[in-house]
C-alpha cells in the first residue's frame, strides 16, 4: 500500500511542470556551483604551487582541499602562509580567492546550495502534501480505501523524497564526473568516501526539510497558509539561527582581540630584546622565552576562543541547518575542529624549527622537513562531533515526521 | 427486496461536535444487499455525517457503524476493504489521464492485478467516451468524473456502496444514466447508501427512502409503501413541521 502511494507521488511529480522547473533549476545551480568553484580551487592551486615552502623555509603552507570544492568552509583561512619566527607566528594573507564577487556574495559551493536551494525545493514537494488533497477532495477518496492514514503519509513521504532525491542525485553525480575529467581535481579514495558521506548527509537534509513540509501541511487546511508558514519558518531555520548564537555566544564569552593579542606578543618581544641589550641572558634563552610566552598566550585565547565557538555551534545548532554545516565541513576537512588541528600543528612545527635551531645554531634549517598537514582521520573527526550532527539532523527529521503522523491521525479529512 | 443480513448498519448512531452541535441523534438503519437505501434532508440533516461515520472520517460519539458485521470504529482498515464511496463533487488527479487514476484507486482497494483491459471494460460499463479513457481528467466536465468515480466504485467490487449526493449538479442525463448504473449494481447484489436532495430520483431508485432532520431518520418508507403515497408531499410536510418548530 506504502508503495501505491510512493509511485502515485512519483507519476504525479513527473506530470507535473512544477518538478521538471525545479529539477532543472537544480542542475543549472549544482552545475554552475561546480563550475565557479573549480575554477576557484585551481586558482588557489596554481597560488600554492607559487608559494610552496621549501625544506627549511620557516613557513607552514596547507594546500587548497579539492574537497573546498563542494565544502568550502574554512578552507582559505586554513590554506593562509603561517610563518615561523622568534616573535611566534605571522598569519600571512595566503591564497585569496580570485573571485572578489566572493567578497559580496556568499561562497556558491555545492553546501550553500544545497543550503539555501535545495531546502526550498523540499518544502515546495511538502508543502502541500496533505492540504491540497484536502482542498482537492481526494483525500476522502484516499481514506475511504483500507490505507491507514500512516501509511498514506508515508507513501508521500517516500514518494517525495525519490523524487527529489534520485534526480539530483543524478545531476550531482553527472557533475562530479565531469570534475573527474579535470586532471588538476584529483580525489583521493579518502576524500571520494567523504564525498559520498557529504551526499548522505545530503539526503538526511532533503529529509528533514521534506518531513518539516508535510509537518506544516497537515497543520494547515489550506494551501496557501502552508505555504507562508513555511517560506517564514525557512527563512528563520537557513539565515537567522544559525548565526544568533554567535551573536548570542560573543555576549556570553569574552574573547581577546586579535590587535590586543598582537600588542601583547610585540610587548614580549621588545622586553625580551631590551633586556639583551642590557646584556643580561643570551639569545637563546631570550628565543625560549619568548616562543613559550607567545605560545601561552596563544594557548590562552585559544581555550576562550574555543569555549566561544562551542557555545556559538550549541546554540545555532537549534537549527539543524548548523549542524548541517558544522557536520558537511568537518567532514570535508574544511570545518572548524579541523582549522584548530591545523593550527597546533602549524605551533608544533614552529616548536620544532625553533628547538631545532638553539640547540645547534650553526647547522641551520636547511635539511628541516618542510610543513606538512593532513587532515584528521575520518573516524576522528565523525567521533569529534560530525556524527552526532548527522545524528541530529536525522533525529529532527524523524520528530517532524512523527509529528506529522500525530497530527495527520487526527487531520479532519471531511 | 432482499432479506439476508445487512451489509450497513447504524446502530443508535450519535454524533455531536465539538461546538457543541448534535448533528446525529441515535440513527438507527441497516442497508441489505440488493438493496438502495436513500437519505433525503436539507442540508444539515446528518445525511453526510452518516457517510463520514461509516467511513471513521469522525468517531461517533454514541452507537456503532457496522460494515459487513465489522464494527468500523474498532477495526477501519478491515471494514473498509467492504466499502466503496463516491462523493457529491469526485475530484480526482487532474494531471493523471481516466486510467491512471482508476489504477491507483483500484490498488488502494486491493486489486493490484488488474490489466489494462480491465480498466478500459469498467469505464465502457459507465458509457465514459472511448477517447477519455486515455485523456487527462482536468478536461473532464462533472458527469465524466461522476462516471470515473462510480467506475472507481466499481473495480473494487465492494458489498456496499455509498453515495453522498452523487446526482448533485449533474444534467439529467448524465443523472439518469447515473442511476441506471447504480440499478444495474443493485441487481448484482450491492448494498447502497445514498444521501441525496432528489425526491423524484429517490423514488426512482430506493428500495426504502428515509427522511432526516436534525439529525433525526423522522420517517423511514419502502418502495411498495410509497407506491400509494406522494414522497414529494411527505418530504414538504416534514420540512415544514420543521421550520414551525425552529
Amino acid at each position: 500500500m506504502t508503495g501505491t502511494i510512493a509511485r502515485k507521488e512519483i507519476l504525479a511529480n513527473l506530470l507535473s511542470y512544477k518538478f521538471y522547473v525545479v529539477i532543472l533549476l537544480a542542475a543549472f545551480l549544482v552545475a554552475t556551483s561546480f563550475f565557479i568553484m573549480t575554477r576557484d580551487y585551481k586558482e588557489r592551486l596554481a597560488d600554492y604551487s607559487l608559494i610552496r615552502p621549501k625544506p627549511g623555509e620557516p613557513i607552514a603552507v596547507n594546500p587548497p582541499n579539492p574537497l573546498s570544492i563542494f565544502a568550502k568552509g574554512l578552507d582559505e583561512a586554513m590554506a593562509r602562509s603561517f610563518e615561523v619566527g622568534p616573535t611566534g607566528i605571522t598569519v600571512r594573507a595566503g591564497q585569496k580567492s580570485g573571485n572578489t564577487v566572493f567578497a559580496f556574495f556568499p561562497t556558491p559551493d555545492f553546501l550553500y546550495i544545497v543550503r539555501v536551494v535545495l531546502s526550498l525545493v523540499a518544502l515546495l514537494f511538502g508543502f502541500d502534501q496533505v492540504s491540497r488533497e484536502k482542498e482537492g477532495g481526494t483525500l476522502r477518496l484516499i481514506l475511504a480505501n483500507p490505507a491507514s492514514r500512516g501509511t498514506v503519509l508515508l507513501g508521500k513521504w517516500l514518494g517525495n523524497f525519490v523524487s527529489l532525491a534520485v534526480p539530483f542525485l543524478l545531476v550531482t553525480a553527472l557533475g562530479i564526473a565531469v570534475l573527474g575529467l579535470d586532471p588538476a581535481v584529483r580525489f583521493s579514495a579518502d576524500q571520494v568516501l567523504r564525498l559520498a558521506l557529504i551526499l548522505v548527509l545530503t539526503l538526511i537534509y532533503i529529509a528533514f526539510f521534506l518531513s518539516l513540509g508535510i509537518l506544516v501541511s497537515a497543520l494547515t487546511r489550506r494551501v496557501s497558509s502552508s505555504l507562508v508558514i513555511l517560506l517564514f519558518v525557512w527563512a528563520l531555520l537557513v539565515f537567522v539561527l544559525p548565526n544568533l548564537g554567535t551573536l548570542v555566544a560573543r555576549q556570553m564569552v569574552d574573547v581577546p582581540s586579535v590587535r590586543a593579542l598582537s600588542e601583547k606578543r610585540q610587548q614580549v618581544w621588545t622586553r625580551e630584546v631590551l633586556l639583551r641589550i642590557r646584556g643580561v641572558g643570551d639569545w637563546a634563552s631570550h628565543v625560549k622565552t619568548i616562543s613559550a610566552e607567545n605560545d601561552a598566550l596563544e594557548a590562552d585565547y585559544r581555550v576562550k576562543f574555543d569555549r566561544l565557538v562551542a557555545l556559538s555551534k550549541n546554540i545555532n545548532r537549534v537549527s539543524p541547518v548548523a549542524s548541517f554545516i558544522y557536520a558537511a565541513t568537518e567532514i570535508a576537512g574544511t570545518g572548524i575542529g579541523e582549522e584548530g588541528a591545523l593550527k597546533k600543528e602549524v605551533v608544533r612545527y614552529k616548536n620544532g624549527l625553533i628547538d631545532r635551531t638553539l640547540a645547534s645554531p650553526d647547522a641551520g634549517i636547511s635539511d628541516y622537513p618542510a610543513f606538512r598537514y593532513s587532515c584528521r582521520p575520518l573516524d576522528r573527526v565523525l567521533a569529534g562531533g560530525a556524527l552526532f550532527d548527522a545524528a541530529w539532523l536525522a533525529v529532527c527529521g524523524i520528530l517532524f515526521f512523527a509529528l506529522s503522523y500525530f497530527v495527520f491521525v487526527r487531520y479532519d479529512v471531511r | 427486496m432482499a432479506t439476508s443480513q445487512p451489509i450497513l448498519k447504524a446502530d443508535d448512531l450519535s454524533m455531536r461536535y465539538e461546538d457543541g452541535v448534535l448533528a446525529l441523534d441515535h440513527l438507527n438503519l441497516d442497508v441489505r444487499p440488493g438493496e438502495v437505501y436513500c437519505l433525503l434532508g436539507a442540508n444539515g440533516a446528518g445525511k453526510t455525517t452518516t457517510i463520514n461515520l461509516f467511513l471513521n472520517f469522525i468517531p461517533p460519539t454514541t452507537g456503532t457503524c457496522f460494515i459487513n458485521g465489522i464494527d468500523v470504529t474498532k477495526d477501519p482498515l478491515e471494514a473498509k476493504k467492504y466499502v466503496a464511496f463516491v462523493s457529491e463533487n469526485v475530484m480526482l488527479y487532474g494531471n493523471f489521464t481516466a486510467r491512471q487514476n482508476l489504477d491507483f484507486f483500484a490498488k488502494l482497494g486491493g486489486k493490484t492485478a488488474l490489466a489494462k483491459n480491465d480498466y478500459y471494460q469498467v469505464m465502457r460499463r459507465v458509457s465514459l467516451q472511448e477517447k477519455a479513457f486515455d485523456q487527462r481528467v482536468k478536461n473532464f466536465s462533472k458527469g465524466m468524473r461522476q462516471k470515473l468515480g462510480i467506475s472507481i466504485a466499481i473495480i473494487k467490487d465492494a458489498p456496499a456502496i455509498l453515495l453522498d449526493e452523487p446526482t448533485s449538479g449533474l444534467d439529467p442525463k448524465a443523472a439518469t444514466e447515473f442511476l441506471e448504473i447504480m440499478a444495474e449494481l443493485k441487481n448484482e447484489g450491492k448494498a447502497i447508501l445514498m444521501s441525496t436532495h432528489d425526491i423524484f430520483r429517490a423514488k426512482e431508485i430506493g428500495d426504502r427512502v428515509g427522511i432526516m432532520r436534525e439529525g433525526r431518520l423522522v420517517m423511514e418508507r419502502t418502495r411498495e409503501e410509497l407506491q400509494h403515497e406522494d414522497l414529494n408531499k411527505i418530504y414538504i410536510d416534514y420540512m415544514k413541521s420543521a421550520e414551525q418548530a425552529t
